[in-house]
């Protein structure tokens, strides 16, 4: 996807370029319906960036036309549907509706015409292993389901599919209600552990308890891998649990982007450096996919 | 160039024969569309979004001597019509750009014009001499990130503006342009300090000071506390500036603020500004920038002009 030899983030330079499959279309929802509590699925047709899309990218959307809000908003690919042809037309985003963005969106009828571009972002590595954990929290399982049904290989994105062989999900929110496309992923063939803050649904236990109970059941964890997406100190705690228990662990930052493509430089999280400090990375083309080690949480 | 089923561009209709050239002093431009200094990256970032050789010119992200880490998070704040930011001129340095951005910019087949900012008046002579002999069309001289400590003096005060364009015309090659902030009780006067000290151009405005706060935290939201606001929000003020500064000096004026359309493009020019510059409409809509340039000859027809000479400096009052 970009020159290797300048893209790297262990860099103290800034990668030089990434957003290169990027397109830009203006279009209209074709589908916008309310599938949990203030949580919103929205459809598409950008068949341009469904063709391009791997697993945790992102789009950024706006309402067209508009001055307020007038920043695009970076959502996680969630679904890539297909015509009767079989080619990739249509994108899915999941929103949570609570900002300037995602009330009005929430609200608006199909027809209504919204700007967006992408795919951008690196996406996760598709790295071989036995089973691949996917422990989400909050709206943090967007990214999932792409990923989920490439490593269990029910869909593939223009490189090798199928390299896990059991594919699961921990998906933790504060409530049942806010649990949001929990069938889709059963429907993938996940293992799907759910877990609530109020114990509505699932287990009453936090994402990482959740994680280390998984872990330590496993036992022999060399061939786990585990994506994780939520709540910065719920990711932190899982990539915890994760070098605790020597576990490949890649994380989807989450940080206030404005432009999405690495031109405005507001993204930035700290990113650990060869040299043992650490740089101020734009998420939106040096992530959002981080190795959970690279990262500085403080 | 991507732009899949985006806004009609002009390009299936004919195209009016009219010169889209624009001359800044010794700065000539293929047409007035560039980009602005932090909003383009080292336009490597934009090399597959528009393409980069239709534009007027390109200003790759402000460079200091030394490498800056920039400022905490956050850095932006949407705000109504606008966008808060305060980055704080994170880049990697002048060798740092020389030695990996600047070799694949002179690439582009479109003037590159440097951004440089400095904490003293040395620093900015050093670095418009340094990058003034690679190859660059222009240096634009950031006298006014609000951002930063120490930069801005220069754009508020009108002697230290005059003597810092002065010595830096003196020690580079190439134009060198002035970028101002709006952040002065008389921008007209600052001006005029930067033509008088040698400036080939003014690009103004750069960002308005202002704040944004969590009153649930008491908090400002930036984590600089105070930072720059852009976007069409700012506009008007742009717009009022270039008015104030094309109607008391000769040399030319950039017009920068908001400008998110080609009505927006067209007001500037006809205000006084000889060439615009896009900024924070590159972050909401990619391609808009080399749009502009397929726009700009019809709605030049639109008012019978065949240059864009014709228009600039038009405004009746």
């Amino acid at each position: 996807m970009s020159d290797p030899n300048t893209a790297d983030c262990d860099s103290n330079l800034h990668a030089s370029y990434y957003a290169d499959g990027m397109q830009q279309v203006e279009t209209e929802l074709v589908e916008n319906e309310q599938i949990a509590q203030s949580t919103y699925r929205l459809r598409v047709a950008a068949p341009t960036i469904a063709a391009r899309a791997v697993p945790g990218q992102f789009v950024m959307i706006r309402l067209a036309g508009v001055n307020a809000p007038l920043i695009g908003r970076a959502l996680a690919i969630y679904d890539i549907v297909n015509n009767d042809q079989g080619d990739p037309t249509w994108v899915d985003l999941v929103y949570l509706q609570k900002g300037a963005f995602t009330t009005p969106c929430s609200q608006s009828p199909v027809g209504t015409p919204v700007s967006l571009w992408g795919p951008l972002g690196n996406g996760f590595d598709p790295r071989p292993c036995d089973r691949l954990i996917m422990a989400v929290g909050g709206i943090g399982q967007t990214p999932m389901l792409l990923l989920g049904r490439e490593a269990n290989g029910a869909q593939a994105f223009g490189r090798p599919n199928g390299w896990a062989k059991d594919v699961e999900l921990i998906y933790g929110a504060r409530n049942e209600g806010l649990l949001a496309g929990v069938d889709d992923f059963r429907q993938a063939g996940f293992d799907v552990q759910l877990c609530t803050d109020d114990g509505s649904a699932g287990q009453q236990a936090l994402v990482p308890a959740i994680l280390e109970q998984r872990l330590q059941e496993i036992g022999d964890t060399a061939s786990v891998r585990v994506v994780t997406c939520g709540p910065e100190i719920m990711m932190e705690k899982v990539a915890e649990c994760c070098q605790k228990h020597h576990v490949d662990c890649q994380v989807s930052m989450e940080t206030p982007m404005a432009c999405g493509i690495g031109i405005c430089f507001s993204c930035v999280a700290k990113v650990k450096q060869a040299d043992g400090n650490w740089d101020y990375k734009r998420t939106c083309v040096e992530g959002p996919i981080f190795d959970a080690g690279k990262i500085d949480w403080s | 160039m991507n732009q899949a089923t985006a806004t009609p561009t002009d390009s299936d209709q004919p195209i009016p024969n009219v010169d889209l050239s624009t001359k800044l002093g010794r700065l000539a431009l293929p047409n007035p569309i560039m980009v602005a200094s932090g909003t383009f990256g080292y336009a490597r970032e934009m090399q597959e979004v528009v393409d980069v050789s239709k534009l007027g010119g390109v200003l790759p992200k402000t460079i200091t001597a030394e490498p800056r880490v920039g400022n905490a998070p956050w850095r932006t704040v949407e705000t109504t019509g606008g966008l808060l930011n305060a980055i704080g001129l994170d880049n990697d340095g002048v060798d740092a750009f020389c030695e990996h951005h600047l070799p694949y910019l002179v690439t582009l087949n479109t003037p590159i014009v440097v951004s440089v900012a400095g904490r003293t008046e040395d620093d900015f002579v050093s670095l418009a001499q340094l990058v003034g002999q690679l190859g660059v069309a222009a240096v634009e001289l950031n006298l006014s990130c609000p951002n930063v400590s120490g930069g801005i003096d220069f754009g508020t005060n009108a002697s230290s503006c005059h003597d810092v364009v002065a010595a830096a015309r003196k020690a580079c090659p190439v134009p060198i342009l002035a970028k101002l902030t709006p952040n002065v009780t008389r921008i007209a006067e600052i001006a005029k300090a930067a033509q008088e000290g040698g400036a080939d151009a003014v690009c103004l405005i750069n960002t308005v000071l202002a704040m944004a706060v969590d009153w649930k935290k008491r908090k400002p939201i930036l984590g600089n506390g105070m930072g720059g606001l852009s976007g069409p929000a700012i506009k008007p003020i742009a717009l009022r500036c270039v008015h104030q500064v094309a109607s008391a000096v000769d040399i030319p004026i950039i017009g920068i603020g908001g400008i998110a359309n080609i009505d927006d493009v067209m007001q500037f020019l006809v205000t006084g500004a000889s060439a615009v510059q896009i900024g924070t409409a590159n972050y909401y809509d990619p391609t808009l920038s080399t749009r502009l340039v397929d726009q700009l000859p019809a709605a030049l027809a639109e008012i019978n002009a065949s240059s864009v000479s014709d228009v600039i400096r038009t405004l009746q009052v």
